[in-house]
């Protein structure tokens, strides 16, 4: 269930990624990184010893600052499981990692309408659920009722 | 007769004029006339959906085809969102079963307890064993009630019928066991943070038994009628090869990562509710086609069974909902829980920020990952196979769109 810190460290370490851990209550490890070094750190993650190969999910949070793009994966080899955080700011890029892990493909295109990123390095860039030009529905900004719908209820 | 002309038949047929010798045919129609052979041809684009029936659901197909083979294949989703993330955001923790149910709205039970799994956990409640136990029995006769559909569509797409009307006979049987339970035939909203709603019936069990006296013998009939079929065989086999790395590169979960010969289950590698009590086997199949996927529910179907005997002769006494406040308010965290649910591992991700909802709610669709690789797969098939390979991933549009 939980991977080996001291494996992930020097994984990360390895291909010159910065990353802070914490272990998160009823959660398990998590992995912050900038956004600039998830290509690096999901594909070092995949060719480590352990092979972090299987993406579970892929989503953001809007922690009210920033965007967290969360990158849940899984190594069967080992058994565990990791959530690699990045915190992208608003209206930032989104660099695809569909050439790595290719699971990320609609995944990403969720995420990125969902919170308004840009997609970068992307086969399909285009929405996936919402109509073209919608607003980034899941932002802590967008009301789901309008001041009038709000007013006569 | 005052009208004595043939109806059916033109006037100069003559019923025994059929040629006994072998037909020559004119040359010119053996021989394509000059110029056939440097006809250019033209690939097409078709829209196949949104409203067709293969697709299981509003799904559009955008296919480029040459002939009958797929060149280019794009998935287009979207049509069924209704925003069921956003929504759970504004809504107290028992309230959001409701539109956990709309997700994937053939298995509702397994999703509600999803999402109830990953609350319980933020919130550090124990759920009394009793709960575990009928959460184990209802989702394992949603399971089978869900595998039913599937086994069902899934002849509807190889072309034959009558499998169709027997799996909606035993459907029927366990949905009215669910609706006898919960009050609601798909819409449960049964499973709530600290355990579910209602104890088993005493005429859901006497349902319940019933069935089961006769659901060994169906089952062998459901086998015997769709697998034992060579034509449907022949649809299926070979078709649609998944191979365990493309499986795992495109985050396939559920029977289909088990047909191509990944054994990971979310019920045994990361047990929930009381599955690490049940006595069950994972069925595997290493071919990785639509016919493996085929064999690996129709076991899983076998075992569901398995467990339901085991729930119904071992049920612990006790409460079915534990000890939680009213408005339940779990302290600022996050969690991840996952469940199996028919089409794979459907995941809750709960962030919580000590409120009476929930911050942010992330429904892992395992169908939405399923019908990626679909898409994947499209490039080289006949129209016909893609239906069948779609058909044998089994997804549900509800739960890809949300």
């Amino acid at each position: 269930m939980q991977p080996d810190p001291t494996l992930i460290a020097k994984t990360l370490a390895e291909a010159g990624v910065e990353a802070s851990f914490e272990e998160v209550r009823a959660l398990g490890y998590v992995v912050r990184i900038a956004p600039e070094s998830v290509r690096a750190a999901i594909g070092a993650l995949k060719d480590c010893s352990r092979s972090f190969d299987f993406l579970v999910d892929l989503f953001g949070i809007d922690t009210g600052e920033a965007i967290d793009v969360v990158y849940h994966v899984r190594s069967f080899g080992d058994d565990a499981e990791l959530h690699v955080k990045a915190e992208h700011a608003y209206d930032s890029v989104l660099t695809s990692v569909w050439d790595i892990l290719p699971a990320a493909l609609m995944a990403e295109r969720e995420c990125a309408e969902m919170f308004g990123l840009k997609l970068a390095g992307h086969p399909n860039p285009k929405h996936l659920l919402l109509t073209e030009g919608s607003q980034p529905l899941l932002r802590k900004s967008i009301e789901i009722r309008t001041a009038e719908e709000v007013r006569n209820r | 007769m005052s009208d004595p002309r043939d109806i059916v038949k033109h006037s100069g047929w003559i019923a025994a004029d059929v040629p006994t010798e072998p037909v020559t045919l004119p040359a010119v129609l053996v021989e394509p006339p000059c110029g056939v052979k440097e006809l250019m041809t033209e690939n097409l684009v078709v829209n196949m959906g949104p409203q067709h029936p293969s697709t299981h659901g509003v799904l559009r197909l955008l296919l480029e085809l040459d002939g009958e083979q797929i060149v280019r294949g794009e998935a287009v989703v979207g049509y069924l969102h209704r925003g069921i993330e956003k929504l759970a955001e504004h809504r107290r923790y028992n309230a959001v079963g409701t539109l956990m149910d709309r997700g994937d709205y053939v298995s509702g039970i397994m999703n509600e307890l999803a999402f109830a799994l990953a609350a319980e956990k933020v919130g550090e409640i124990e759920v009394p064993r009793r709960a575990s136990w009928l959460r184990v029995m209802m989702s394992e006769i949603n399971r089978l009630a869900s595998h039913l559909v599937w086994y069902g569509t899934m002849g509807l797409d190889a072309g034959a019928m009558g499998q169709f009307l027997y799996a909606v006979r035993d459907r029927e049987n366990l949905l009215d066991i669910l609706e006898d339970v919960s009050g609601q035939r798909m819409m449960f909203n049964y499973v709530r943070p600290g355990g579910v709603v209602n104890d088993i019936t005493t005429t859901a069990e006497a349902k319940l038994r019933t069935f089961l006296k006769t659901i060994d013998g169906y089952m062998e009939e459901h086998s015997a009628l769709l697998g034992g079929n060579e034509i449907f065989q022949g649809r299926m086999r070979g078709v649609g090869i998944v191979t365990k790395e493309m499986a795992v590169a495109f985050g396939i979960t559920g029977a289909n990562l088990r047909a191509s010969g990944l054994s990971f289950d979310v019920r045994r590698d990361r047990p929930y509710a009381a599955y690490d009590e049940m006595h069950f086997d994972i069925p595997v199949a290493s071919e990785g086609d639509c016919y493996a996927r085929y064999l690996v529910r129709m076991e899983e179907m076998r075992q569901s069974i398995r467990i339901i005997r085991q729930c119904l002769d071992g049920m612990p006494e006790g409460d079915h909902m534990g000890k939680i406040a009213k408005v339940f308010r779990p302290p600022a965290g996050e969690a991840y829980a996952a469940v199996e649910s028919p089409r794979g591992e459907l995941g809750v991700y709960l962030v919580s920020d000590g409120t009476d909802s929930p911050y942010r709610m992330r429904y892992r669709p395992p169908a939405l990952y399923a019908l990626q690789l679909g898409e994947a797969m499209l490039p080289g098939l006949l129209i016909a196979d893609a239906v069948v390979s779609l058909g044998s991933l089994d997804f549900v549009l509800g739960e890809i769109d949300r």
